[in-house]
């Protein structure tokens, strides 16, 4: 991966470990982040691909949520 | 039957009387820095220790982790109250939140059942104005909002900024909102601000009115109420003389305090008959002794027939030596109350402590010593008109400490614009009990402004009714 999506991933992980019950869209993260909704599309992808978010709803009104660690163990344990 | 939501906020509990109605969207509004957020979180922060009821913070704009590290400051560590499933913090925008909010079974529904949330604040409904520019579709939005929060059974905060567009008309928000709180920041003695908090509405409840100051502490906000309302019951209390008017009795914690002094100012429209032929028939029916200084407005005959719509027959207390008018006229007296009128008229200032003492001490130290009680009532007005102010001031200190060391309450009526600024000071710097009563426009008001509790009442108005004590205040 692309150091400089690989840098964005982690802001975008950082914000929502630090904001774990913020519910963005992809629009809305773009301007809390201060990115451009291009570059954060793939990265998204990515963060819900690996569990760390999930995807509610599809297309512009998808709306992104934190999956907490305890969440995710819990899941995993189920 | 109406339950209530408490705030957990110092005072504003006390003056909502119990809290926020349970299930009710409440606007909180405000310029920016009055202090909402703060109130907002305190209110769930309540919530969520004390209580053991789960909240949930929407922002629209704020960062969680901004609100957590500014809440941290008041040692609320609201990201722990996350851990133990009492709290959550969402940032969302809202139009998402609307969305979620309307959708069965969405994200809002998922919120409220992970934590079982009874308690919702809103950072800041001004956003729906943004969302919202046509005026109809705004006031429907806001109108769901509320009844999504019903349907759920929260308590709702709604954050609202105010600007210098809505700050002096409702929006129609206020119309739909069952409350609305108002809070601001105004300049005080030049140099300092003050906050204030305001209800402005609070559908179904009662509440305390006028702007009640508050402090942002280390702590939270503390409140302090500004006035103190009548009390729900009237308070018996043995060491208190009842005005025998309940509304005044409630305000002042159960009556005059024996053994100390009210004064009763008023104003030349206000009617104060009933106020002191209520306090002197109680007296009088609860078997005590009374000395009348008679006032310029009512003579004996007067204050008799007076007394007779209370029930007391004045000749009947005048043959038992239980009343002593001391007058300061040539006026007509019933000869049935000849035996009971002490006249000073052609008395000198000089001469008429010991003209006085000598008709009144034996009996008094005598009935004193029986264990029976007295109460005085004195038209201080007519001491002025007749004695001059530095007889009054001289006469009223001295009066004052002799009252209190025999234990004997008193009465003195008063008009305190009449006798000056200086004069009222002294004579309210002397005095345990303030009573004003005055006409503005077509209305009597009466206030305590001075009280043994050091609480001050709201004006309250007087109120003509059929039945003794002819008068209720409201």
């Amino acid at each position: 991966m692309e150091r400089s999506l690989m840098m964005l991933q982690v802001e975008c992980t950082y914000f929502f470990e630090e904001n774990p019950f913020a519910l963005e869209t992809l629009e809305s993260l773009a301007t809390r982040l201060g990115r451009s909704v291009d570059d954060l599309i793939p990265v998204l992808d990515r963060l819900v691909e690996l569990t760390v978010l999930t995807r509610i709803g599809s297309g512009d009104q998808s709306v992104y949520r934190y999956n907490r660690p305890v969440t995710v163990y819990r899941n995993l344990r189920a | 039957m109406i339950t209530f939501t408490p705030t957990g906020v110092d005072g504003i509990d006390d003056i909502l009387h119990g809290g926020l109605p349970a299930g009710s969207s409440i606007i909180l509004e405000g310029a920016p820095g009055t202090g909402k957020t703060t109130l907002g979180v305190q209110f769930l922060h309540h919530g969520a220790t004390r209580l053991g009821e789960a909240g949930i913070y929407v922002t629209f704009e704020e960062f969680p982790q901004q609100i957590y590290k500014v809440m941290l400051g008041f040692g609320w560590d609201l990201k722990k109250l996350e851990g133990d499933g009492l709290l959550r913090v969402v940032s969302v925008r809202p139009d998402v939140l609307f969305h979620e909010m309307k959708k069965p079974g969405g994200l809002f529904e998922q919120l409220i059942g992970e934590i079982g949330a009874k308690r919702v604040v809103v950072d800041t409904i001004s956003l729906f104005h943004y969302l919202y520019k046509d005026r109809a579709e705004a006031r429907e939005a806001f109108y769901t909002l509320c009844n999504v929060f019903r349907k759920h059974g929260l308590t709702a905060l709604l954050l609202s900024e105010q600007t210098a567009d809505n700050t002096d008309r409702s929006t129609f928000e206020h119309y739909v909102a069952d409350g609305v709180i108002r809070l601001s920041m105004s300049r005080h003695m030049e140099t300092f601000r003050k906050r204030t908090l305001e209800i402005t509405k609070m559908r179904g409840v009662d509440f305390t009115e006028g702007e009640h100051i508050f402090r942002i502490m280390k702590d939270g906000i503390h409140l302090v109420p500004a006035l103190t309302m009548v009390e729900d019951g009237v308070i018996m209390d043995k060491d208190k003389v009842p005005t025998g008017i309940p509304e005044l009795d409630g305000l002042l914690a159960g009556g005059i305090p024996r053994g100390s002094s009210m004064i009763l100012d008023t104003n030349s429209k206000a009617n104060y008959k009933y106020i002191t032929a209520s306090i002197l028939a109680g007296r009088i029916r609860a078997g005590e002794r009374i000395v009348v200084v008679s006032s310029h407005a009512m003579t004996v005959a007067e204050q008799h027939h007076l007394l007779r719509q209370f029930g007391i027959d004045t000749l009947e207390v005048a043959r038992r030596k239980g009343v002593y008018f001391i007058e300061h006229y040539d006026r007509t007296i019933p000869p049935e109350l000849e035996d009971c009128v002490i006249n000073v008229k052609d008395v000198r200032n000089e001469d008429y402590y010991p003209y006085v003492n000598e008709k009144l001490q034996p009996v008094v130290q005598e009935s004193i010593a029986r264990g029976e009680k007295w109460f005085v009532y004195q038209d201080l007005s007519v001491l002025y008109t007749q004695r001059g102010a530095d007889f009054v001031k001289h006469y009223y200190s001295r009066d004052s400490a002799m009252i209190r060391a025999m234990g004997m309450t008193a009465l003195s009526l008063c008009n305190f614009t009449e006798i000056g600024p200086e004069n009222a000071s002294y004579l309210e710097r002397a005095t345990q009990t303030v009573v004003r009563t005055w006409v503005d426009r077509n209305y009597q008001y009466l206030q305590v402004t001075k009280s043994a509790t050091g609480k001050v009442s709201a004006p309250m108005i007087v109120e003509t009714v059929p039945v003794e004590p002819f008068i209720r205040l409201v």
